[in-house]
Parts: C-alpha cells; sequence; structure tokens
C-alpha cells in the first residue's frame, strides 16, 4: 500500500522551476540584446524570432528584461525568505523549547507584528534604510516573513520539547543549544521545507504586489512586479508586455508550487 | 468569563503595540508632513507655522500619549491633508472595504467548502493531479493580473460593469455590489485554491482516522459518515482557516482596489504613507489591528461551540 | 444537517447575486450598464442630455482646498473655476477684470485703482463687499506680522477701500503687481474654506469624497457669462490605465495630462485628442554646489551629451516642446527659442570638455527622481543609456515625492535629479527669481554674479520692454552656463469625448470647464 509511486509533482515542478532558474542563470551572463538599450524604431514590435517577447515602448526586448527581471525577483525572494527562515526558525526554537515569560512576550509581538499591514512595515523599513532597491526590499520583506516562520516552527519545537529522546538527551545532560540544533532542528525541517517553498511564493506575489504599488523595486533594478505595472499601462497597444511578464510570474509560482506538492506527497508516503 | 476578559486584554494589548510602533516608525521615517504639505512653497516661516500648529513640535511621548487619550475618547483626530476629522473621511471607505471582503469571503466559503470536500473524493490518479495542478496555477497568478485581465474582458469587452466608474455605495447600493463583485473575484480565486487545499487535505486526514474505518466497516453509509462525524471535525480547522483568510484579505485588497479604482481603505493607507498624513495612517493601522484580532477571536468562539473541547482554553 | 447550511449558503449566494443584479439594472445609470452594440456611436448620450460631464484627474485633492493655501498644481487646475480674484486670467495670457469692473494704474506705477464690480455674489448668495475684499488681500500680504503667502505683495505700502473704490499704493514700481491680484476674493466671515471652500467663480463647490471624487455645479448667479454645463464630476483615478478604461467604457469624457502611449488606444471615432503644454520646465537639474557639477565644462558636457529630442522621441512618442533654459513658450515675449539647440547633441564635444575638466574617463552620478512621476522617471531612463555614451554612469534613485520635496528640494540633497518646474502664478519673474544665488528657492545652487546683477536690475526697472530683455538676457546666462540640462516643455494630450466642445489651453496649470458644452 506504501509502494512508492511516481511523483508526478516533484517531477514537474522541478522541471519547470528548473528550466526558469536555468534561463535566469544564463540571463546573468547573457541576453540576446541589452535589457536596457532603447531603439525608437522597435518600439512596440509584437513576438517575433528577432524578439521572443516583442519590444516595449522604449523599443528594449522584452524576453531579455523578463530574464533579467526573473532574476531579480528570484534573488529577492530566495533572500526574503532565507531572512525570514533562519530568523523565525530561530525565534521559534527560543520560544517552543524554552516557553515561559519570554514565549509570551516574543508570542504577543509576534501577533502584533502580524496584525500589522505589511504594505505599511515593509514600506516604513524601506523609508528608514533607503528607498527603491533592491536589498532594502528583501530586508523590508524578510522582516515581514519572520512572523508566520516563528509561528510554525515553534509548535514544531514545543511538541519536540516534551518526546522521549529529547527528554533523554537532556537527561543526560546535553546543553541545551546542542539538544536544539543537533536534535530537534532537523525534525523541524519536516514542517519548515513546505513553509518555505509557501514562503517563496508568497514573497514572489508579495515583492510583485509591492513593486506594482511602486513602493517595492524600481529601475534600474527592474523586477517582474514592477515590469508588469509598467505593462499594466500600455495593454492595449502592447498586451504581451503584460501577458508574458504575468505568465513568468505565474509560472515561477507554479513550478515552486507543485515542488511544494510533490514534498506533501513525499511526507505522506513516507509517513 | 475570564476568557473574554483575557481575549479583550489580547485586543487592547494588540491595538496599542501596533499604534505606538506606528508612531515610533514615523519618528524615524523621513520626510515631514508639513514639508510634504507645503511642497515647494514651504518657507522656514510657513513651515515652522504649520509645524507648530499640527503640533509636531511636542516630544514623542505628548504626542503620544495624547494621540492615546484621544483615541478612547473616541477622537481620532484630524487628517493632516483633507482637514476632516478622522473618521468622517474613513468611515466611507472601511464600509467600500468590508463590503468587498463580505463578498469574497462569501464566494471564498461558498466555492471552496463544497469543492474541498467533493475533490477529497480523489487521492490519486488523473483527476486529482489536473486537480492539483489547476489548484497550484489558481494560486500562482497574481491578483492585480487578474485584475487587468477581468477589468478588461468583463469591463470593456463584454461590458458588464464599467471600469473606473465605481458608482456610491449609498446612491447605488445594487450597482456597486455589482462592480465589488467583479473585484472580489480577483481576491478570491487564490484563496479559493487554497482554502480548497486546505479543506481538501482536513478531510482526507479525517478519513483516514480509526474512527472512521471503524465506522464504515460496521457497515455505517459512507456518505453518512462523511457528512456526520468527519465535517463536523474538519469544520474546526476550516473555521480557523477561513478567520485567518478574512483578515488576510483586508490587506490584499489594497492592489485589487488600485487596479479597480475602489475607494476603499487599502488606498487610503497607501496615499496617507506617501503624504506623511500620520492621524490617518494610525487610525487605519489601529482598525487593520482590531480586524485581525476580531476575527481570529469569532473563529476561536466558534469553534468553540462547534467543539466543547476546545472550551476549556486548550490547544486545538 | 450540514448539507442544509451548505444548500442554505448557496441560496443565499443566488439570492444576493440576483438581487444585486436586478438593483443594478434597475437603479444605476441606463448608459453604464447596458450593452452598446454599435461601437461609433456616443457613449454617454445620456450625460449630454442631463448636460453634466465626468472628468478624469490623476491626483487626489489631498489638501486644504483653501485657494489662499493651496498648494499641488492639480487642486489649483480643478479649483480654478471656482475662485476669482480682482483680475483673472484669459486662455490668451491676458488679465481681465473679474470682481473687479476697471482696473487702472497711475504713470508712475505706484498707485493701482479697482472698482468694485456691481453684483457680484459669493457662492452662498452673500453680495460680494469691500471688507471681503481687503481680508483677502491683507491675508495675503502677511497682516498679522506672519510672512506673506504672497511675498510680492509685502511691497503694498497702503491698502484703502472707499464705497467701491480700492485703492493699492505701493512701496516700489513692480510691472507684474497686477497678476498677483488673481488671487481669490474670499468671504471676509467664513471659516470653512477648507473643507467647503466659497467663491464667486462659475462654479460652486458641492463635496469632495477623498480619493473619489470632486463635484461642482454651475452657480446660477454668476456675475458673467453663465457656464454652460450644470455638473461636473471629477473622478480620481490614480491608475494610468484606469483613465484609459474609463474613457474607453464611457465612465469618463475627459481626461488631460496623458501620454502618447495612452491616447494611442483610444478610438478615434469616440474622441478628440487636443494637444497643449503642460507650461512646466522639466530638465535634468544639476546642484551647482556639487562636484563635479560645480565645474561649468562638466555640465555643459552633459548638455551636449543628453539629446532632448531623442528624448522626447523615445520617452514621450514625439510629444513635447524641446526648451534651452528656464522658460516656456507661453510666456510669449520672454521665452527665446534660439537657445533651444544652443547645446545640439555631440559626443565628441562632450567627452573634449569631460578630459578638459579632468575626467577623461567620465564620471559616476546619481539622478534622484520622485518615483510617483512616470513621465520624469522615463526620461531618467533614457538619459542614463545616452549618458553611456559620453562614459558618464548614472544610476537612478527613485525617491518618494515627500522625500523628494524634503531631501532634494529643501534639503538640497542631490547630485541631480529630473523633474518639472512651473510659474505658479503668470509672471515671467516666478520662473527666473529661483536662480538668484541667494533665493530660497535656488534648490540646484546657482550662483552666478551676472545672474544676480541681470536680476537686481529686472525688479527695479519700471520701463517693460527693458525689463522683458534683461529677463532674455538672464535666460541666456542659464543657457550659457548650462545651469542644467533642459530637455522640455512637456506635451498636455487632452483626450476629448467626440461631441464635447470648447476646450481651450491656458498658458497655465487649469482647466477651464466654463467654457465646455455639449454640441447640440
Amino acid at each position: 500500500m506504501n509502494k512508492k509511486r511516481f511523483n508526478g509533482y516533484l517531477t514537474a515542478g522541478l522541471l519547470i522551476t528548473g528550466i526558469l532558474v536555468l534561463l535566469t542563470v544564463i540571463g546573468a551572463f547573457y541576453t540576446p540584446y541589452d535589457p536596457t538599450a532603447m531603439s525608437g524604431a522597435a518600439k512596440f514590435q509584437g513576438p517575433s524570432f528577432a524578439h521572443f517577447f516583442g519590444t516595449d515602448n522604449f523599443g528594449r526586448d522584452i524576453f531579455s528584461r523578463v530574464l533579467k527581471g526573473t532574476g531579480t525577483t528570484l534573488t529577492i525572494a530566495l533572500a526574503t525568505v532565507a531572512i525570514g527562515a533562519v530568523v523565525g526558525t530561530a525565534v521559534g526554537a527560543v520560544t517552543g523549547y524554552f516557553g515561559g515569560a519570554v514565549d509570551e512576550v516574543l508570542m504577543r509581538l509576534n501577533d502584533a507584528l502580524t496584525a500589522f499591514p505589511s504594505i505599511l512595515l515593509a514600506l516604513l523599513v524601506i523609508s528608514l534604510v533607503g528607498p527603491g532597491n533592491k536589498y532594502n526590499v528583501v530586508l523590508a520583506l524578510g522582516i515581514v516573513f519572520i512572523p508566520s516562520f516563528a509561528r510554525v516552527t515553534r509548535m514544531s519545537f514545543a511538541s519536540l520539547r516534551d518526546t522521549n529522546y529529547i527528554l533523554g538527551a537532556r537527561l543526560m545532560g546535553a546543553k541545551s543549544g546542542r539538544i536544539l540544533l543537533v536534535h530537534m532542528l532537523p525534525n523541524t525541517m519536516r514542517v519548515v521545507l513546505p513553509a518555505i517553498t509557501i514562503g517563496f511564493n508568497n514573497a514572489v506575489l508579495a515583492e510583485a504586489s509591492m513593486s506594482f504599488l511602486g513602493i517595492g523595486v524600481t529601475p534600474p533594478d527592474a523586477s517582474l512586479g514592477y515590469m508588469l505595472s509598467e505593462a499594466q499601462g500600455m495593454f492595449t497597444s502592447a498586451p504581451w508586455y503584460a501577458l508574458f511578464t504575468g505568465l513568468m510570474i505565474a509560472l515561477l509560482v507554479f513550478g515552486v508550487g507543485l515542488i511544494g506538492e510533490g514534498l506533501q506527497q513525499l511526507e505522506r508516503e513516507v509517513a | 468569563m475570564k476568557y473574554a476578559a483575557k481575549r479583550i486584554f489580547t485586543l487592547l494589548l494588540t491595538m496599542i503595540i501596533v499604534s505606538f510602533l506606528t508612531f515610533a516608525a514615523f519618528e524615524l521615517v523621513s520626510g515631514d508632513p508639513a514639508q510634504t504639505m507645503l511642497g515647494t512653497q514651504a518657507t522656514p516661516e510657513r513651515l515652522a507655522l504649520l509645524r507648530e500648529e499640527l503640533g509636531l513640535n511636542r516630544p514623542f511621548f505628548a504626542r503620544y500619549s495624547s494621540w492615546l487619550a484621544g483615541f478612547f475618547s473616541g477622537d481620532l483626530g484630524v487628517s493632516y491633508n483633507y482637514r476632516q476629522p478622522v473618521w468622517s473621511l474613513i468611515a466611507p471607505k472601511l464600509e467600500i472595504t468590508l463590503c468587498m471582503c463580505f463578498v469574497s469571503f462569501l464566494l471564498i466559503t461558498v466555492i471552496s467548502i463544497p469543492l474541498g470536500i467533493y475533490s477529497a473524493r480523489w487521492t490519486s490518479g488523473p483527476i486529482n493531479a489536473v486537480r492539483t495542478a489547476f489548484n497550484q496555477l489558481c494560486m500562482a497568478v497574481p491578483p492585480f493580473f487578474t485584475g487587468i485581465l477581468v477589468s478588461w474582458g468583463f469591463g470593456i469587452l463584454l461590458r458588464m460593469f464599467t471600469p473606473g466608474d465605481f458608482p456610491g455605495l449609498h446612491e447605488q447600493f445594487g450597482a456597486s455590489l455589482k462592480y465589488l463583485f467583479f473585484a472580489a473575484i480577483c481576491l478570491s480565486i487564490p484563496r479559493i485554491a487554497m482554502t480548497v487545499r486546505m479543506m481538501r487535505s482536513t478531510v482526507i486526514g479525517e478519513m483516514n482516522k480509526a474512527y472512521v474505518r471503524t465506522a464504515i466497516s460496521r457497515g455505517n453509509d459512507r456518505r453518512g459518515v462523511l457528512m456526520t462525524h468527519v465535517l463536523k471535525n474538519s469544520l474546526v480547522a476550516a473555521v480557523t482557516f477561513l478567520g485567518q483568510t478574512m483578515a488576510e484579505i483586508v490587506g490584499g485588497s489594497i492592489v485589487v482596489e488600485q487596479v479597480f479604482g475602489i475607494p476603499g481603505l487599502g488606498r487610503m493607507l497607501v496615499a496617507s504613507i506617501a503624504n506623511r498624513d500620520y492621524p490617518v495612517v494610525q487610525t487605519i493601522v489601529v482598525i487593520l489591528a482590531f480586524w485581525v484580532v476580531l476575527t481570529g477571536t469569532i473563529a476561536d468562539l466558534l469553534n468553540q461551540s462547534i467543539d466543547p473541547r476546545l472550551r476549556l482554553g486548550g490547544h486545538a | 444537517m450540514k448539507k442544509r447550511v451548505l444548500a442554505g449558503f448557496l441560496a443565499l449566494a443566488v439570492a444576493l447575486s440576483a438581487a444585486g443584479c436586478a438593483k443594478g439594472n434597475s437603479s444605476s445609470a441606463p448608459a453604464s450598464s447596458a450593452p452598446n452594440s454599435s461601437a461609433s456611436a456616443p457613449v454617454q448620450t445620456t450625460r449630454a442630455a442631463a448636460n453634466e460631464i465626468v472628468v478624469g484627474i490623476a491626483q487626489d485633492l489631498d489638501e486644504s482646498l483653501d485657494p489662499h493655501y493651496t498648494v499641488a498644481a492639480g487642486t489649483r487646475e480643478v479649483m480654478f473655476n471656482v475662485f476669482e480674484g480682482l483680475v483673472k486670467p484669459t486662455s490668451e495670457g491676458n488679465l481681465v477684470p473679474a470682481v473687479a469692473s476697471d482696473v487702472s494704474v497711475s504713470e508712475d506705477g505706484l498707485t493701482y485703482t479697482f472698482t468694485l464690480r456691481q453684483g457680484v455674489k459669493f457662492h452662498n448668495g452673500d453680495p460680494v463687499e469691500m471688507q471681503d475684499v481687503l481680508f483677502s488681500i491683507e491675508r495675503n500680504a502677511g497682516a498679522d506680522g506672519s510672512a506673506a503667502l504672497i511675498p510680492a505683495l509685502e511691497s503694498i505700502a497702503s491698502l484703502e477701500g472707499e464705497g467701491d473704490t480700492l485703492t493699492i499704493t505701493l512701496s516700489e514700481p513692480n510691472p507684474e503687481f497686477l497678476s498677483y491680484l488673481t488671487l481669490a476674493i474670499l468671504p471676509a466671515d467664513y471659516d470653512k474654506q477648507d473643507t467647503a471652500p466659497i467663491g464667486t467663480g462659475p462654479f460652486r463647490f458641492v463635496s469632495r469624497a477623498a480619493q473619489d471624487s470632486i463635484v461642482l455645479e454651475r452657480f446660477a448667479d454668476y456675475w458673467g457669462t453663465p457656464a454652460n454645463l450644470d455638473r461636473v464630476t471629477y473622478k480620481i483615478i490614480e491608475n494610468v490605465e484606469g483613465l484609459v478604461l474609463g474613457l474607453q467604457s464611457g465612465a469618463l469624457d475627459l481626461v488631460s495630462h496623458m501620454s502618447g502611449v495612452q491616447t494611442a488606444q483610444l478610438k478615434a471615432s469616440d474622441f478628440n485628442i487636443e494637444q497643449g503644454t503642460m507650461n512646466l520646465v522639466q530638465a535634468l537639474y544639476l546642484n551647482n554646489a556639487v562636484k563635479p557639477f560645480d565645474d561649468v565644462r562638466v555640465r555643459q558636457a552633459l548638455c551636449y551629451g543628453v539629446d532632448k529630442h531623442g528624448i522626447i522621441d523615445l520617452a514621450f512618442d514625439g510629444y513635447g516642446h524641446p526648451l534651452g533654459s528656464s522658460m516656456y513658450p507661453a510666456f510669449g515675449k520672454y521665452f527665446d527659442e534660439s537657445l533651444t539647440d544652443y547645446y545640439t547633441h555631440d559626443v565628441a564635444r562632450a567627452k573634449e570638455l569631460l578630459t578638459e575638466a579632468g575626467y577623461p574617463n567620465g564620471f559616476s552620478m546619481t539622478i534622484t527622481v520622485p518615483s510617483n512621476y512616470q513621465p520624469h522617471m522615463d526620461t531618467a531612463q533614457v538619459i542614463v543609456e545616452q549618458l553611456k555614451e559620453i562614459g558618464v554612469t548614472a544610476t537612478i534613485l527613485p525617491v518618494e515625492w515627500a522625500s523628494w520635496v524634503s531631501d532634494v528640494y529643501s534639503g538640497r540633497q542631490f547630485e541631480s535629479t529630473v523633474v518639472g518646474v512651473d510659474a505658479s502664478d503668470m509672471t515671467a519673474r516666478a520662473m527666473l527669481a529661483r536662480f538668484e544665488s541667494t533665493s530660497g528657492k535656488n534648490f540646484i545652487n546657482y550662483s552666478n554674479a551676472e545672474y544676480d546683477a541681470l536680476f537686481a536690475r529686472a525688479v527695479s526697472t519700471y520701463d517693460d520692454a527693458e525689463q522683458t530683455e534683461i529677463y532674455r538676457q538672464m535666460e541666456r546666462n542659464l543657457t550659457e552656463n548650462a545651469a542644467n540640462v533642459y530637455i522640455q516643455d512637456m506635451a498636455d494630450l487632452v483626450a476629448v469625448r467626440k461631441g464635447l466642445e470648447g476646450l481651450t489651453f491656458y498658458p497655465l496649470y487649469v482647466l477651464d470647464v466654463a467654457a465646455l458644452r455639449w454640441a447640440k
């Protein structure tokens, strides 16, 4: 009954995401055209062999820009999730394992941060550290993502705390730090990994929304979200700009989402 | 009673922390409201006068405590920009955003709960694969993108509504609801997908439990078991999730409001932050915090009435 | 049990939507929900019948509506129709008597005599009296010891109102003084101008819903030619595509300040596109106090390196009037067209100048741009590309408007910025005064002794011809010293629904709706 089935989701997800990442990595070194090169003659051309995704209002090649933009989006999303996961897990570990007053205080703070509209929080951090460039967006979003990781890992740590083998380790005199790192952390991975895929997708969409609203990334660091907001303004003249950019965002999130599904299926089979 | 007291305490504490953080944040953020209001007409004298008028020169704690005092006595302040009392400015927008969120919530609940339960039938096979893939796709498309497509398709092409022409909520309630409906669709699609997924996995989880297998092996009708026991037990998770969703929708409405040109709370928040209109930002942020805690509390209360085991304040 | 609950939900949903649809169809204006099969027939015939229009604007009027305190151009653009001064501007740029029926100036230019017009009423029905006029002027002249809202009014030595005659005596002559008296005449005993303004114009203010709409209605007791339309609703749509969608769907009848890209999306059969200018100077403004821009050769190199015609073509679809100095064509006699191509696009010359100045390999710089102004962001992007050719690496630094005002404009913390500068009143002096080295508005830190000397002469002379000549010399000074890299006076494209006539362009950032009417 627990025969290992072909995990279609994982395969498909890895395939899609893999191709996109590969394209993006190649795009970091080579693009068919310089993404910022403008050409008055080539404005608003539809998709063709010369320009796979067509050109925009400045005559720039959309395919090259999308490649670069996906790179920016990927970087931001990965960095955001990294910050959220690392700091969030640390917070979750401390509160889940030690409990008590520290737990209460940090959890109240956590709840308050969750109640804080993420856009406001992100905007405030950005205003503090400096406007519009990608590092600040990462910092802002990373902070926004910490609470959810903290909550998820806290439950995991808290439930593991009272299991027999942890109690055993403590009885044997192992230090808290060692217990947390060596014994508990690997077990929380089962919970954190799916949270990371979900978090990644949320990060992509959050960054896209913020850039769309004009408070995220802005030129020259064009991300997919920013490009989509530009594209929206010329939907009638050049629908391909919006369509391809939106498609890219959707594909990226879709691919990672499938990976998440695949991981869950893996979990079910192992369980 | 103790529970109610605890909840109210949490509510107040959250609102105070949030408002304090917002106030503190504005201390650190660059851009001065007086400066922004006067723009390129700012001269040192006019700036000084305006800052005095707005009370910006007082120390931080003095300002915060007077705001807090005002808040608890019902005085939410006056907008720096519009010169109107904040509540009269925000109330119509709150109505609109809440309307849109309720429509969205209704859509989500009505569609995803039955759909989630129904799709629990398939745990493998091609139908399941297609369903899962489609679900992921729905979660992957950003709401503002669907917004562009929906405004275009339903608005311009099919002329079912007029994008950019939001009829007033009081003047034309029905037409407004229709307009909000299209915006709510965009807001709801990803969340419907998420809820279906949650519902399905919860139901499947329940179905796999020992008591179900026992009931079925004893001869109970599968569907009957589903309807009476499984659903009831799944409801708790569903209510919690929907509560969170309700809280998140309000935040997510910001982008959709921009695309559809709906004069709601989210748009006001973004603009007020940009204008450094502190009184408005403070009030909206506190309202949002209140909303989050309120939905959480309602979800908790509902769960407690469904499942008495939760009543003693234990963890679900 | 659950099944019934679910069924109940579904029924409720169906019922609500059915009710919504039914109610919607009966209570909403028929034109907005009725499907239109004929693409070329005017969509908004109902509004023409009701004699009203809906104008789409991209900026909310998010400030005090008190005209003496209004700062944003977008607010003044709308409220222009609500207020009038003793005189008011015409579309040709002249001043005509409004609340005053007659104006005369003494030979020495020191005494202005106004006759109050009979029968002018405020929107609340009260007649305009001398005390209202005195109140309005004093409010702007810094009566209570505070700084004057209009600095030029500080030269008023005395203000006397006798019966219907107002006499203003100045301490020194100022040929541009009259244009300052376009300031709005407000009732002396009314304190709600912030939120419910009252003026004397052809339209009266009805309501403002933040981020939603402003409504003006025709004032029946207007002293002059009454407006044609009964009602004008301004819908605030901050989203660029939203304005286009609004026009296409029939929700809007008129939208100003559109770009070539946007107007291209509109059907020629439904709309006329009128072209005016924004009446501002868009430029790459350089902070003259910061290295390397303190060297005139570097500034000149940038002028040779930036191709303004290229910018107009690429970013603005060819719409726009190139400029060479801080003055735009609407100023007529003051505008010196010959300065426009003083700096041709010459990459070699640019590199030469840079080498001379000590930067043979170019340098890096930042361009701070207010991120909410797409035209300026677009322009900056083109400039970055153009500057690459001369070896200058420019990075765009987008900032929020609030930060731009406090850091760039007031704090002068920037290297260069792309922005449009206008004159809030129709005086050449307003455009040029800011570059005088001690001016509080000299955000580019321009410091040129010759310029300052010329300015001192210009404000002290009463001879119009001489003053005009001096102003032109000042413009030339700015160009020759490459104070900034001047680009253009941006085009103002207005989409007007077919059937709506009477649009006139003013040399100011205003939209005169009193002249608009539906064709019979």
